[in-house]
């Protein structure tokens, strides 16, 4: 309709039409067409709504940051559609309409909006406090935005990491330059281009430009720089780690691209800036910029009938344009002193504008050349605090950051060829930094080989200035208009809002939200800015201005995330377990049979006969060097320095603040060599806990810490009858009680694998030997034992067997049975304890627990009816009360004991054996318990476990 | 007398734009006096509401709220506005409980709509011992009234549809404490709302002030500061003010005031970020929490994914977001809610924490008389702002420490009597 003949620049393809839909109607563009460029062409003008307001939007900027362009295209939302590229079958619709584009039926709200000023929501909605949820309803329906589909999988995203030595945000001439400079220096430079095509304003300006665009473009394939378009420099974090956001990937969806740049070139350009007046948000009010990109890259006349309002010579190229495109066109020269004050028109967009001398003209397109800003944002995250420039009308850069150079736009104004040399200049001075970064960075690091040569001296900064020229400052006319589109916030709002008292710029911004919707400022900061500057009778120099925040533009959630790294880990034996009926648990990482279908009967067999589980998540570590006893004194709480080879000894750890941090036991296989286990969860925490002491105070220790938790298969054989089947598969152990006994270690051939080390423990409370084969071999292991054991009544058992087997038996779980307060005094091992030694983790802080009687200590507990099991979790309070004087921590029915039986944390004055407790179960009931004398239900003595 | 502001009603908000009328300032600028009854150092939330609290419980008006920028630019402006009551301990819950009861009541109370939605809250189980806790929480908090209870996966999903309850192999979702009175609140408008309820009862807030130093005469350590002393005032940038009590309620920078007096504070101070996305149509009506994956999420009316992790591990007082924690958390998030993959992160930023050893504040009175502080806030600091100002007001007033806040008195670090709501708290919102 509005398609124009062949245009020279033009970026579309026309031998290629594209259909897609909009709003469900057909439409059709050509192959490198953007949404907007084919919409526009098909003759739309209206794309969106305003927030507040519903007032009809249409292109304003027609650039990624256009605040009016977002649609929703398929299940994604927000997509900025004038720089989306069409695609065959995009389905593409207006967002956040009710019921239709064309006839939004909350434009009621337009009626209202001199009452619904900035804010207006804080001031009303309070009374009655009742209603507040359904006023809370009807304000959410204003939600802007497009509609995500709550099922949508998070498809293949992807992450590289780069390793260039200069990084160039912004792929327009002078950020081409840069990198050709850079390159040609010897920098490896990656230059990364927001658009999909290198040339930045070039693309879209005459015919020398389009050819130095292409010159540029053909230097910098040959020059081996690597370039990224449609992607974009999202962030400068530390240390110039930047974040590139690269938006078309053959494979992926998106790729997040990282990479430490020795230098960061920032060149983004600059970005036109809005003129705020009256009617400034009718459709057909377009920036200069925006005419141009439509005229000469995708051959689309956004109007026929066109007022040009300019202050600088990018206005008066978009006039010759239009004209060329066979536009009438006025222009309103802001140089002369002309200006214009209100556009006329109705739903369907601008109609006509009232100039400041008072005429009215006709005219179907708006154009405003009103001035740029400056996109510090890179530069703000690299810590700099742009300065306003008054006859520039522009901020720019205050501060010199040696590894982030700003060229182009950012730095100042020029000729082209000034613009090129200054960039080439920062190119060549990038490359000569990033060789001394590079010279740092190898220097600090501790490096087999030697750096060659001195450090370079830092290259000094030799650029020439660029000029800034001169520029009307035109931020308001006369009359009040939108400032934040985005967010509907007109210039009068804010200074209403001012007058409040929110006269500062972030306060005016949390007012108002100007600036804080999807274009991030990008098009508003400054004019909000200038407005409260105005409302304030200050310079916009005094006022500031906000900071710009990462990221430079917004990322998806899909690119961030990445591929989602998430490892489960399954021991040697899983293969076996699901073969056989294992009802799975997480544990941590690991995923581990919780039973086979009957714990309960898994606990009477293992206490009968003989039970095997797989214990392989039990954490382990490799202890070797002649100082291990120094490091288990010091992380244990009792003593280690006479642990004799072939023994095996239990040890609580305790943090600083002597908390319980992990238990387990270490046994000494060799001279030097010890295997510490951990519980499945404290497994990491301990070997950072580890190395913590090893690497900060004692670096004099000479051990070595190696995690084996995976390198090891670990099988628990319990049960009276265990010591039989054992025999039965290690031949090069002496397994008589005597010459094996509780608490003791070997190494041991185990149905034929060798290197296993096995000990005699009881978590249990069984007779029991643990075997650690190396994890190869522990399928092999495990069926080996089940073939020997079948005679003896062998039955593999799971983790909610071993919970019930050693509640009953009393001992406790770390995590479970104490918390993050649980000191060692609190678990009633006094012999654990060993305050005489020298120093150990936790001494200063246990010293002063030991007086301590005010916190709860473990008990173990039995409730008066023996077929009541209190859930764990169930608080035990002071009869007849609410407050809380305990809780159960574990909870089971005892198959053994055919009775409840509880472990619990309560305070010392109920804890004397003996003493009733009243429980409050989940569901509200109370009953009666008791404390028993020991921990263990079962066997206190531990004959069991000794036999 | 100073003459009463028009109140807020959509009566109000009519009449005044048919007549043209501009509304007042939210809160007077009065030139700083050399004199006042009492000092707070801090206009976020803390110290808006002691001034507050003060005037209006106690009558105490001869006021002065110091802000180095302008009110709310700290934590008050950075936090993820997540309200809450359903904690650990039960000093913890009915600490807690207040202030929901006080946000509940906020809009009427300071007639500045805060917008308070008591959405419900929902805190995630990916594993039976985390479960185990959440059932921990929640026989706590019933036995203290508080609504709170333990919901399994089809009560989650309908919930939060957008939550993947299927059997994910790594972050299955168990369970949830389910907690119907926590929410969301516009965190500036409590800010606002405190300074102008302050100041129509004569408070006077000053921003861009920054004590430099506070007076101290009669204590032990260096100039006269420090333990035994007695607070005279405070030095500004502006000028000095004398007055004998001083409150800190500064976070991020506490110690250092807290130096200044020559109190001592067991506190290190990191960063803590958050961010958002753009705004999408609502489909996330609860607060959603995970512990295990340290991440917390909620959706503003605006229809903004608001999110947050952990503190950070290291001791700064950079507040420049990093790229590894959007990163880390928009994998956590996409763990529990792919449908949101192609939403856009658009901003991301980060606060300062003061952490104490016991992830518990300090607040109440310090060995200089007349010096108190209510600081350490770590995390949590927002959701106990209004309970924070009533009780340090209290304490003002009255001169002894009121129950409420009795566990969390600097002195526990000597007696050894930490409190334990490190599990419920360290990534709790």
């Amino acid at each position: 309709m509005t398609r124009l003949p062949a245009q020279p620049g033009e970026v579309i393809d026309r031998s290629r039409p594209v259909d897609f839909t909009w709003n469900g109607q057909a439409m059709s563009g050509f192959a490198g067409d953007t949404v907007a460029s084919a919409l526009v062409a098909g003759g739309v003008r209206v794309v969106s709504r305003s927030m507040k307001y519903r007032r009809p939007r249409g292109y304003i900027s027609n650039d990624y940051w256009d605040p009016n362009g977002l649609v929703q295209v398929g299940d994604e939302p927000n997509v900025r559609s004038a720089h989306r590229l069409i695609e065959p079958g995009m389905a593409v619709e207006a967002q956040n309409v009710w019921p239709s584009l064309e006839r939004d039926l909350r434009a009621v709200t337009g009626l209202a909006s001199r009452f619904l000023t900035a804010g207006f929501y804080y001031k009303t909605f309070m009374r009655p406090a009742w209603l507040w949820p359904t006023y809370e309803k009807v304000l959410a329906t204003f939600s802007p935005g497009g509609r995500i589909d709550p099922d949508t999988p998070h498809r293949y995203h992807d992450k590289r990491y780069a390793h260039p030595d200069v990084v160039v945000a912004g792929g327009g001439p002078t950020g081409m330059a840069a990198a050709l400079a850079a390159a040609g220096a010897g920098a490896r430079v990656l230059l990364v281009e927001h658009c999909h095509r290198l040339g930045g304003h070039l693309l879209w300006g005459d015919e020398h430009d389009r050819a130095l665009a292409a010159e540029l473009a053909a230097a910098v394939e040959t020059a081996g720089v690597e370039v990224l378009v449609d992607s974009t420099v999202a962030g400068r974090y530390e240390d110039n780690w930047t974040g590139i956001v690269q938006r078309s990937h053959p494979v992926a969806v998106e790729r997040l691209v990282k990479a430490r740049a020795k230098v960061l070139i920032v060149a983004p350009g600059l970005i036109e800036r809005p003129y705020v007046f009256d009617g400034n948000d009718k459709p057909g009010v377009m920036l200069s910029g925006a005419v141009r990109r439509f005229v000469n890259m995708y051959a689309v006349r956004p109007g026929s009938a066109a007022v040009l309002f300019t202050a600088n010579p990018d206005g008066d190229a978009a006039a010759i344009d239009l004209e060329r495109a066979g536009a009438e066109v006025t222009v309103v020269d802001a140089r002369r002193g002309e200006g214009i004050v209100r556009a006329l028109g109705g739903s369907k967009g601008v109609e006509g504008v009232v100039l400041a001398d008072g005429r009215r003209l006709d005219c179907d397109l708006l154009v405003t050349a009103a001035g740029w800003t400056a996109p510090t944002s890179l530069l703000n995250m690299s810590g700099d605090r742009p300065v306003y420039d008054e006859a520039a009308a522009r901020f720019f850069p205050s501060v010199s950051i040696g590894n982030v150079l700003a060229t182009g736009g950012l730095a100042g104004d020029g000729t082209l060829d000034e613009l090129i040399e200054h960039a080439m200049a920062t190119g060549r001075l990038a490359a000569a930094r990033a060789r001394a970064v590079s010279h740092r960075l190898q220097a600090a690091t501790a490096r087999a080989v030697p750096v060659n040569g001195e450090e370079p001296e830092w290259p000094v900064d030799e650029r020439p200035d660029l000029a800034r020229d001169p520029h009307p400052a035109l931020f308001r006319s006369t009359t009040h208009g939108v400032v934040d589109f985005s967010e509907d916030v007109s210039s009068k709002d804010m200074v209403g809002a001012a007058a409040e008292g929110y006269d500062s710029v972030e306060l005016l911004k949390r007012y108002t939200t100007a600036t804080m919707g999807p274009s991030q400022g990008k098009l508003e900061t400054v004019n909000t800015v200038a407005v409260l500057a105005e409302a304030r009778g200050q310079t916009i120099a005094e006022v500031g201005t906000t900071v710009w925040r990462p990221p430079y533009a917004p990322v998806t959630m899909g690119a961030l995330g990445g591929r989602l790294f998430e490892p489960v880990r399954v021991s040697s034996i899983h293969p076996w377990h699901e073969a056989n009926g294992a009802v799975f648990m997480l544990a941590g990482q690991w995923i581990r049979p919780d039973h086979y279908g009957d714990p309960a009967g898994e606990a009477l067999n293992t206490r009968q006969n003989v039970g095997i589980m797989d214990v392989t998540p039990l954490g382990k570590l490799d202890l070797r060097g002649p100082d291990v006893p120094q490091l288990l004194s010091h992380l244990y709480t009792n003593k280690w320095m006479k642990l004799a080879v072939g023994s095996v000894r239990y040890g609580i750890m305790c943090g600083e603040d002597g908390v319980i941090l992990d238990d387990g036991v270490t046994g000494r296989i060799g001279d030097q060599h010890y295997m510490m286990t951990t519980t499945s969860s404290g497994a990491a925490t301990v070997w950072e806990w580890a190395e913590n002491w090893l690497q900060t105070e004692h670096p004099d220790w000479r051990v070595h810490v190696t995690p084996v938790t995976s390198g090891y298969t670990s099988i628990n054989v319990a049960g009276p009858k265990s010591r039989t089947l054992v025999r039965r598969l290690v031949g090069d152990v002496d397994l008589d009680p005597e010459a094996f006994r509780y608490m003791q270690v070997r190494t041991a051939t185990v149905a034929g694998i060798r290197d296993c080390f096995m000990w005699r423990i009881g978590f249990t409370g069984e007779l029991s030997f643990e075997l650690h084969v190396p994890a190869g071999h522990g399928l092999t292991v495990w069926e080996a034992l089940l073939e020997a054991g079948e005679d003896l009544g062998i039955r593999p058992f799971g983790v909610e067997c071993q919970r019930i087997m050693r509640l009953e038996k009393g001992h406790f779980i770390v995590g479970q049975d104490t918390d993050g307060l649980t000191k060692l005094p609190a678990v009633g091992m006094p012999h654990l304890l060993k305050l005489d030694k020298p120093d150990f983790a936790g001494k200063p802080e246990l010293t002063w627990a030991l007086d301590d009687t005010s916190t709860p200590v473990l008990v173990a507990i039995q409730p008066t009816d023996p077929s009541v099991v209190p859930d764990e979790a169930s608080q035990i309070v002071r009869p007849g009360t609410d407050e809380i004087i305990g809780r159960i921590t574990s909870s089971r029915m005892s198959p053994t004991l055919e009775r409840s039986v509880c472990l619990g944390q309560v305070l010392p004055e109920v804890s004397r054996p003996g003493s009733e407790l009243t429980v409050v179960m989940i569901d509200g009931r109370r009953i009666t318990a008791r404390v028993m004398e020991h921990h263990a239900h079962i066997d206190p003595e531990g004959e069991r476990v000794r036999g | 007398m100073k003459q009463r502001p028009p109140r807020y009603s959509a009566a109000r908000l009519v009449s005044r734009a048919a007549r043209k009328r501009v509304w007042p300032r939210v809160w007077r600028e009065a030139p700083l006096r050399n004199s006042y009854d009492v000092v707070v150092i801090g206009g976020g939330v803390h110290g808006l509401a002691t001034a507050y609290y003060l005037a209006a419980n106690h009558g105490i008006t001869n006021v002065a709220v110091l802000e180095k920028s302008y009110l709310g630019s700290g934590g008050s402006g950075r936090n993820t506005a997540i309200l809450r009551s359903n904690y650990l301990t039960p000093e913890g819950v009915i600490f807690y409980d207040r202030s929901l009861d006080l946000y509940r009541t906020m809009a009427i109370d300071l007639n500045m709509n805060v917008m308070f939605s008591r959405r419900g809250h929902i805190t995630l189980a990916h594993s039976d011992a985390s479960l185990r806790t959440m059932h921990w929480r929640a026989e706590v908090n019933k036995l203290q009234g508080v609504d709170s209870s333990v919901i399994g996966p089809a009560d989650i999903k309908k919930l939060a549809p957008v939550l993947d309850t299927s059997s994910h192999p790594r972050y299955p979702i168990l369970g949830a404490l389910y907690h119907p009175p926590g929410g969301i609140i516009r965190h500036d408008a409590v800010v606002w709302g405190y300074a102008r309820g302050a100041d129509t009862l004569g408070v006077e807030m000053h921003q861009k002030t920054e004590v430099v130093d506070i007076k101290v005469t009669g204590g032990d350590g260096p100039g006269g500061k420090g333990p035994g002393g007695r607070v005279t005032g405070v030095r500004t940038n502006r000028g000095d003010i004398s007055a004998p009590v001083v409150v800190n309620c500064t976070a991020g920078w506490a110690s250092l005031i807290s130096d200044m007096a020559g109190v001592k504070l067991p506190i290190s101070t990191r960063p803590l970020q958050a961010a958002v996305t753009e705004p999408v149509k609502v489909f996330l009506p609860v607060v959603v929490v995970s512990g295990t994956l340290h991440v917390y999420v909620s959706q503003t009316a605006r229809g903004e994914l608001v999110f947050g992790a952990s503190v950070d591990p290291y001791n700064t007082y950079n507040i420049r977001g990093s790229l590894e924690f959007t990163e880390g958390t928009a994998g956590h998030l996409l763990e529990l809610m792919p449908g949101i993959s192609r939403m856009r992160l658009l901003r991301q930023w980060a606060g300062l924490c003061d952490m104490t050893p016991d992830y518990s504040p300090v607040m109440g009175f310090t060995p200089v008389e007349g010096f108190l502080c209510d600081v350490g806030w770590g995390t949590y600091g927002f959701k106990a702002g209004p309970v924070s100002g009533e009780q340090m007001a209290e304490a003002i007033a009255t001169q002894r420490t009121p129950d409420l806040i009795g566990p969390f008195s600097l002195s526990r670090f000597e007696r050894d009597a930490l409190v334990g709501e490190k599990g419920a708290a360290a990534v709790g919102h």
